[in-house]
């Protein structure tokens, strides 16, 4: 027989905006088709995706009171009494499931719930208040951890791409163990404090690297509050939005035993491409040619390239293939055990992680040093409840993490091949034919670095040791004795973190004297074909280990809180009154302090008019005592339009219409520089002497000039939000329209020099950010199959209102009323002609330069611009055919024929993308289900200099082939090369322009997950639950600017592209329950 | 439920306690103004390192721009990896504007001056409170923190002059420590007012000041000779023609009509409007005051200046302090030595080595010189291989190698002369080792040479040649080793004003190349554009077997070998910032 489950994809706008992933599931079960009779006695287990679901109540439809609970291992047994034959299960945060009881399956039935975050009465802890999502005012989405645990990357960060509202990230490395994104909430707002969200998980303040190291198998929820009203309690902390993440807890009944392994392959999202010798001699010589200069290569030279006649003195070495792998491997290993009885609950899980780097192994295996990537990670987590009595329970968490990331000791791999002037396709073969390494011998690779193979074999590693130790003690005592639904909780959270940083090397760093590196000369007589590289004779070392910096923090936060939930009538009343203490200590700096008080009251009528109102009164010591306490209050309101009856009436598809509106100002304490920038401090400066035989001194110098007046960024936050769900709960969607105002923003202001020191920072910029996001999901099914879709969509979008820079040399450079990260650049117009060059020469030949003063005072402009340094007699040599030429003259200044910075103007867009998107499609069949998410990222730009893309700078690319020749000037798509590209008007490092810069936009096949959920009765003694998947990450990606650039488009700042390739992961896992 | 009360208050209990702890419990890692400039501090131990931070603002000439000297922006050299993009190449072409450099890029010392004077400030401001115990050696009953305090002052008072020979009349500040409420949008002062300014300073602070011969653990501080020396070279700079009698407002607004805001229209903001031939009287005066002190004399080896100390080394009046090492060589010196690292960042151009005389002292282009062009460099002016290495002066027990292909040029890949010569000046005696010797590397700001050309010089110019004058150059000459010959060290006696002025140019050019003058002592002289037009040379030596062909080439890329010295830049601009946002701000002529 067939089940058809609900599923759900939707967010509400409260409470818990859930998944966002389609799923969609089928069960069916695999017993033969035999008939029993009828037997009115129903029995089976209730589970979800990932185990069997303890507490969930099963009833008979048409026949509510006939219900009953499944047990410790999931199971129920209802005897039928009505006549519909059909049962419905149902559990809190998860769609109802109806069964229908057919002849032949009446035992043993599987039911797979599909959780759901439209679900009106699910309760989640948003600001230490439990807050129901058909009661709640805030802009909050959240998610499941059981959405996102079978994604297969270490960090949680990479998973919330495309599945929360809000949500912005950028993963700019897939190095092991420093892959997790950078991500931001609704964007940037801030221009020089940390734009970063407050991230708290349980309670505790992480970083985005603590964040990363979390095991995603711990995680129960992760909320974002992106609003005033669910900020607002965290007060000087909340601007930039806040990241909640709880952890798993224990549920009454018998063990649970949840066992997950995976193994994964991880191959590059994009492998970049280089030109073999031939191809990039040929290019050599044409740059030369194009230069008046010549040839580097004669044609023996290049026949020698092109047969590979002389493999050592004219190599041709792909560097890309040699040092990397293709393919590389990671295993996930995860268990936990959760369960408990009316007085103690526990869950406690382990898990253990390894993801391996790209590179091949070169190192001696005598050394015994693996200088390749890799990460490991061993995390540990006990969560238990204790009700000590009737009125108090107590709750003890206690975390620790170990990781290692390890990587190459000397230099990265990836920025070395990618670099012309260390290593190119002729500079030296890969190994040498005795076996020795050789050196980089070509006369663009003038310091002669040893070969990256043998850097990697020699270079030793960095190493980075992380431990992290979390304790959380808390106690909840019940005050119902005072008056109903008051309670009183306390708790205490200790965080410590450590990295320390462990290096094996070599005593001394000149690489040239310490790695053997020769130049293979066959020509030469035996015994003298091998030469070490000039002038540094090698001289034998042994590695040393030696540690390097060691970087801690520890975390202690203290929190009173009491909480009132009462219902009187029609009317709810919530309250809470919180004392919040937090100090972080990191190494030998100052701790930093905040403390708090903050409040919320909530009132209710009849679930359709809401009102919140919430406030914090807190303060930071980076403040002075007079600037250091502040008030963020905000509100609230909602109205639940579909409760009314005329709605009702009026619209019966509606199952929900509730709007939602939020107010207030919430601060962010992160002034950038010195920890107390409102004292004027006086530091140790540079070094001086007297005497003839000197014993330096350090000096003592003043500091920055303090700002006593300084204190926390305000963000006046404005929020209106729809939530509806349509047609029986099946469509739903929650909209939000944001503004937000971050003023009295840190910059420095603009001041004269005479003042003679350093500029403080004062409150004085001003940044508008307002878009949009939300959520539309929709879920249903055809016969047996179900399906779900789910639309994830943000936008949002910053403009600098009012900052006191520092005086722009040009009006078009002044960055008010753009956005945050603004590029400036050039227009690109075509490629010079001859003629062209032709005419501006005769031009300046005739008047000394590219524009006079006529009779009548006017000036007369050559009409082909050239650039600036071009425009003399002499200057106008060093122009080209097959250059850019870039557009003369903006709105703020006349053309001049000039091409200088006055002729810049704002380009494409600042990095960070300002529209993601996401599309979760899921479909189900009996015990299958499978899941895709897509996810796009728009209006950003890449402009990629230097290494990545500039000839004699880059290694040749195949762009470079269609670079502009007399013969292609109308097919090229690269301009003309140079050997000196970097000092001519077509770099991009020096003359940026919308020729190099790409208004990117890419979409990424994110994560799939395909799995098979076994029926019970085939799952042998004691596992109660199995599944088998298959799950992707980063597997397709589409961009558009691959015709141009050859990196992955997360690249964010990395202009040069050089990080380490961000990874495709295909990923196989088992998850056992028993 | 009283059982959980007891938990509930100890829980409380503890938290309030951790709870109430103060704010900043932690001490802080910086020092407040009190404990730098403390009461109890006889010693004077915070408020002396101080003061140690008004000294390291000094500038420090060594390779200071683009790793060349300011030189090389001059006749003298050229910069090796000469680019349009580097701010040195740009100096010398004039091919910058006001917002071009930022702070401290290229020679914009705005920022590192003001820096300094408000240090100096600051010391000024507090140092009256430390009871320092110790005295002044020169005036027993003093203490040492008067001494202290005139060496802020006369530390000032050399911010200002690095200030007002590049850019004119700058604001003056007096004692005034700004703080972020402050008016900081100051109008120039005169160029006579900063004079004024300077020299006041220097006569108000002169006797209360070390003197020379210093205890070596004070060599190093200020002294009375170097307040009389910086008054006597701000004087003579009063008295050159770029000053003194400006005329660089029409000049410049001639040649270009540039693109600041507010361009100076008052001449005596770029110097004084009315010339005074009095003033090369006063410059001459001062000049005279250093000499008669007697507390300096000439070092009798001319390389010795920079590498020795007192009591053998009498002539450096005052010097940065420099760590000792050979950052000299590792920059400057001839390439090629597998064992001493260095890069031959400045090229000097064939130029100056015209400029040194014959062993005789008679220039090499007289007829009677003996000059002989195949064998040009024997026979010379010591000072010449003291200050440039040539083809096959001995260096690290070698020979050097300055022709194509030879050791120091090899013509690939590395950075190579593109003259034909390295710079030598400033060098430790390496001649005779295999590797670079460490020596002293402080950075001579005054010295007694310098002195008697600014005495010969203003003598000059306000009574025209005088056997004092003479005197001068003899003692000079005599010293870089040149024969007395018949009594005149080479020198033609004249008595046309014109014609010793040239000498005295001349000689100045030679005996203090690369120290920083030459860049300016051709603006202040207004023969800027007669020697900054024209080619650059250098030699190329081309050896083959037997033979050694010396060709003589332009030097420098087609792009910036030529120079069109316009005369904006006569000074330089103030920097974009300083004048876009202070409407007070006048612009110099022409930027």
């Amino acid at each position: 027989m067939v089940i058809i489950n609900e599923y759900s994809t939707k967010s509400t706008n409260k409470v818990v905006m859930r998944k966002l992933i389609l799923f969609f599931q089928i069960i069916f079960t695999l017993l033969p088709a035999a008939l029993y009779a009828q037997d009115n006695v129903v029995s089976g287990t209730v589970k979800d995706i990932s185990g069997i679901l303890p507490g969930a109540t099963v009833f008979e439809k048409g026949l509510p009171s006939n219900a009953t609970i499944t047990n410790g291992e999931g199971r129920f047994r209802l005897t039928l009494k009505g006549q519909s034959n059909v049962i419905v299960a149902r559990f809190i945060g998860y769609t109802p499931q109806e069964y229908h009881i057919t002849a032949d399956k009446h035992a043993n039935i599987d039911i797979i719930l599909r959780g759901n975050n439209q679900d009106l009465n699910e309760v989640t802890i948003v600001g230490f208040t439990p807050q129901k999502r058909i009661t709640s005012t805030g802009a909050v989405s959240s998610i499941q951890g059981s959405e996102i645990r079978t994604v297969p990357t270490a960090n949680v960060q990479n998973t919330l791409a495309g599945r929360l509202p809000g949500i912005t990230t950028v993963q700019v490395s897939g190095q092991p163990g420093k892959d997790a994104s950078d991500f931001f909430i609704r964007g940037q707002s801030s221009l020089n404090a940390s734009n970063q969200p407050l991230i708290l998980v349980d309670d505790i303040e992480y970083t985005y690297d603590q964040l990363q190291q979390i095991n995603v198998n711990e995680i129960e929820t992760i909320s974002i509050l992106k609003d005033a009203s669910s900020t607002a309690i965290y007060g000087i902390k909340g601007a930039n939005g806040v990241l909640i993440v709880t952890t798993r807890r224990g549920k009454a009944g018998a063990p649970k035993f949840n066992f997950r392994i995976e193994g994964g392959e991880q191959s590059p999202t994009k492998t970049p491409k280089f030109l073999d010798s031939y191809q990039s001699a040929t290019l050599v010589n044409q740059a030369y040619t194009n230069d008046g200069l010549d040839p580097v290569f004669n044609q023996a030279d290049l026949d020698a390239f092109k047969n590979g006649s002389d493999p050592y003195g004219h190599p041709n070495t792909d560097w890309y293939d040699l040092i990397f792998r293709k393919h590389t491997y990671q295993a996930n290993a995860n268990l936990d055990i959760s369960g408990g009885n009316s007085r103690v609950k526990y869950f406690i899980s382990g898990g253990a992680f390894n993801q391996n780097g790209n590179t091949n192994n070169f190192n001696d295996p005598q050394d015994l040093v693996n200088t390749n990537y890799y990460f490991t990670r061993y995390d540990f987590r006990s969560n238990l409840d204790l009700k000590a009595n009737k009125t108090l329970t107590l709750r003890l968490d206690v975390t620790t993490r170990f990781a290692d990331i390890n990587a190459p000791g000397f230099n990265n791999p990836i920025g070395t091949i990618y670099s012309f002037q260390t290593e190119n396709s002729f500079s030296a073969p890969f190994i040498n034919p005795n076996g020795t390494y050789a050196y980089n011998n070509s006369v663009f690779t003038p310091t002669h670095a040893p070969t990256l193979n043998a850097q990697l074999a020699n270079g030793g590693y960095t190493h980075s040791r992380r431990t992290d130790y979390n304790v959380l003690v808390g106690a909840v005592q019940d005050l119902s004795s005072i008056t109903d639904g008051l309670t009183l909780t306390f708790r205490t959270a200790f965080a410590s973190e450590e990295d320390y940083q462990l290096n094996t090397s070599f005593l001394t760093d000149n690489l040239k004297n310490v790695f053997p590196s020769y130049y293979f000369n066959p020509k030469k007589p035996v015994g003298a074909q091998y030469s070490r590289n000039p002038g540094s004779p090698f001289t034998y070392s042994t590695y040393i280990l030696f540690g390097g910096t060691d970087l801690y923090t520890n975390n202690t936060n203290i929190q009173i809180f009491s909480n009132y939930d009462r219902t009187f009538g029609d009317n709810h009343f919530t309250g809470l009154l919180l004392l919040n203490q937090q100090e972080i200590n990191s190494q030998a700096d100052a701790p930093s302090n905040t403390r708090g008080l903050s409040g919320k009251i909530g009132w209710d009528y009849k679930q359709k008019i809401l009102v919140d109102a919430n406030a914090a009164y807190n303060g930071s010591d980076r403040f002075s005592a007079a600037h250091r306490n502040g008030f963020f209050p905000a509100i609230g309101l909602g109205y639940v339009l579909s409760k009314e009856d005329f709605f009702k009436k009026a619209f019966p598809t509606f199952d929900l219409f509730k709007l939602r509106f939020s107010y207030g100002v919430v601060g962010s304490d992160g002034v950038p520089g010195s920890h107390y920038s409102y004292q004027q401090t006086y530091n140790g400066g540079s070094k001086y002497s007297f005497g003839t035989s000197p014993t330096t001194y350090t000096g003592l110098s003043e500091g920055s000039l303090a700002n006593p007046d300084i204190t926390w960024e305000r963000d006046r936050k404005m929020d209106l939000g729809l939530d509806i769900n349509l047609f029986k709960n099946t469509l739903s969607a929650t909209i939000d329209v944001f503004r937000d105002i971050r003023y009295d923003e840190f910059v420095q202001p603009s001041l004269s020099n005479i003042l003679g020191v350093g500029v403080p920072y004062i409150n004085a910029g001003k940044v508008k950010d307002q878009g949009f996001d939300g959520i539309i999901s929709y879920h249903n099914n055809i016969g047996k199959v179900q399906y779900s879709a789910g639309f994830v969509f943000s936008y949002a979008k910053n403009t600098i209102l009012q900052e006191p820079l520092p005086q722009p040399g040009f009006k078009n450079l002044n960055p008010i009323g753009l956005p945050i990260g603004q590029t400036f650049g050039y227009k690109f117009i075509r490629y010079y002609t001859q003629a062209d060059i032709d005419a501006a020469k005769a031009f300046i030949n005739e008047h000394g330069k590219n524009s006079y003063l006529d009779g009548n005072g006017h000036t007369v402009v050559d009409p082909i611009p050239v650039p600036a340094g071009a425009n003399s007699g002499i200057g106008i040599n060093s122009l080209h055919a097959g250059d850019l030429m870039y557009k003369d003259g903006n709105e703020y200044y006349a053309a001049d024929g000039v091409i200088d910075k006055s002729d810049q103007v704002h380009i494409g867009y600042p990095n960070l993308p300002n529209t993601t998107l996401g599309l979760n499609l899921g479909v189900a069949y009996k015990g299958f289900s499978a899941s895709f998410l897509f996810q796009g990222a728009f209006n950003y730009s890449v402009i990629i200099k230097g290494t990545g893309i500039e000839p004699f700078q880059s290694q040749f690319q195949p762009i470079d082939l269609k670079a502009w020749t007399p013969a292609t000037a109308a097919t090229a798509q690269f301009p003309r090369l140079s050997s000196n590209f970097i000092g001519t008007v077509n770099s991009p490092t020096n003359y940026p322009s919308d020729y190099w810069l790409v208004n990117a936009y890419y979409i990424r096949l994110k994560t799939i997950d395909i799995g098979w959920q076994l029926p019970s009765n085939l799952l042998p003694f004691h596992v109660n639950n199995a599944r088998i998947y298959l799950s992707a990450y980063n597997l397709v990606t589409w961009d558009n600017f691959s015709n141009k650039y050859q990196q992955d488009p997360e690249v964010s700042s990395n202009s040069a592209g050089d990080q380490y390739i961000n990874e495709r992961v295909v990923n196989v896992g088992v998850q056992l329950g028993f | 439920m009283m059982k959980n009360y007891k938990i509930i208050i100890f829980l409380s209990a503890v938290t309030l306690i951790t709870a109430c702890k103060k704010y900043n419990t932690f001490p802080l890692s910086q020092q407040t103004v009190d404990r730098v400039f403390d009461a109890r501090d006889s010693l004077g131990a915070n408020a002396n390192k101080f003061l140690l931070t008004v000294y390291s603002q000094v500038i420090n000439g060594q390779n200071r721009i683009d790793n060349n000297y300011l030189d090389a922006a001059t006749d003298d050299a050229v910069p090796t990896a000469a680019a349009i993009s580097e701010p040195l190449t740009q100096i010398a072409t004039g091919t910058y504007t006001s917002f071009t450099f930022g702070f401290g890029s290229g020679d914009n010392v705005w920022s590192a001056c003001y820096a300094g004077i408000r240090s100096a400030n600051v010391f000024i401001n507090n140092i009256d409170v430390v009871p320092v115990q110790a005295t002044m050696p020169n005036i027993p009953n003093l203490s040492m923190k008067y001494a202290w305090k005139n060496e802020a002052r006369f530390l000032r008072a050399y911010f200002y002059f690095q200030l007002i020979e590049r850019y004119g009349g700058v604001p003056l500040i007096g004692d005034k420590v700004f703080n972020v409420g402050d008016n900081v949008k100051l109008p120039r002062n005169t160029f006579e007012q900063c004079v004024n300014y300077i020299v006041g300073e220097c006569d108000a602070i002169k006797d209360t000041l070390l003197t020379a011969p210093l205890a070596t653990s004070n060599y190093g501080r200020v002294t009375k000779g170097a307040a009389l020396a910086l008054k006597a070279r701000v004087l003579l700079y009063a008295a050159s023609p770029l000053f003194n009698g400006t005329t660089l407002i029409t000049e410049a607004k001639a040649g270009n009509t540039g693109i600041g805001p507010r361009v100076v229209t008052d001449p005596n903001i770029v110097g004084y409007q009315v010339a005074d031939q009095n003033r090369w009287k006063l410059a001459a005066d001062a000049a005279n005051d250093v000499i008669a002190l007697k507390a300096y004399s000439l070092n009798p080896v001319f390389p010795d200046i920079f590498l020795d100390y007192p009591p053998s080394n009498n002539e450096v009046i005052f010097a940065k302090i420099v760590d000792a090492g050979t950052n000299v060589e590792n920059k400057n010196g001839p390439i090629g030595f597998p064992a001493a690292n260095s890069n031959g960042y400045t090229s000097p151009t064939q130029d100056l080595v015209d400029a040194f005389p014959m062993l005789s002292g008679i220039d090499i282009h007289a007829a009677n010189s003996g000059f002989k062009p195949d064998s040009p460099y024997a026979h010379r002016d010591p000072r010449l291989q003291q200050t440039v290495f040539v083809n096959e002066q001995v260096w690290l027990n070698t020979p050097l190698q300055l022709f194509q292909g030879g050791q120091s040029i090899p013509n690939s890949g590395v950075p190579q002369t593109v003259t034909g010569y390295y710079s030598h000046k400033f060098m430790g005696e390496s001649e005779r080792v295999n590797n670079y010797v460490s020596h002293n590397e402080d950075w001579t700001i005054f010295r007694y040479a310098e002195i008697l050309l600014n005495y010969a010089e203003a003598k000059n110019e306000f009574s025209g040649p005088s056997p004092d004058v003479y005197q001068k150059l003899f003692e000079v000459r005599k010293r870089a080793g040149i024969s007395q010959g018949n009594g005149t060290y080479g020198l033609t006696i004249t008595a046309d004003k014109a014609v010793l002025r040239g000498i005295i140019q001349n000689e100045r050019r030679i005996e203090m190349a690369f120290e920083e003058q030459r860049f300016f002592d051709i603006r202040r002289w207004k023969i800027a554009p007669t020697q900054m037009n024209p080619y650059k040379h250098g030699v190329q030596i081309v050896k083959s077997v037997g033979e050694t062909t010396i060709n003589y080439i332009n030097v420098l890329p087609d792009v910036y070998k030529q120079n069109t010295f316009t005369p904006n830049q006569y000074l330089q601009p103030i920097p974009y910032n300083e004048v876009i946002g202070n409407l007070q701000m006048q612009q110099n002529p022409g930027w």
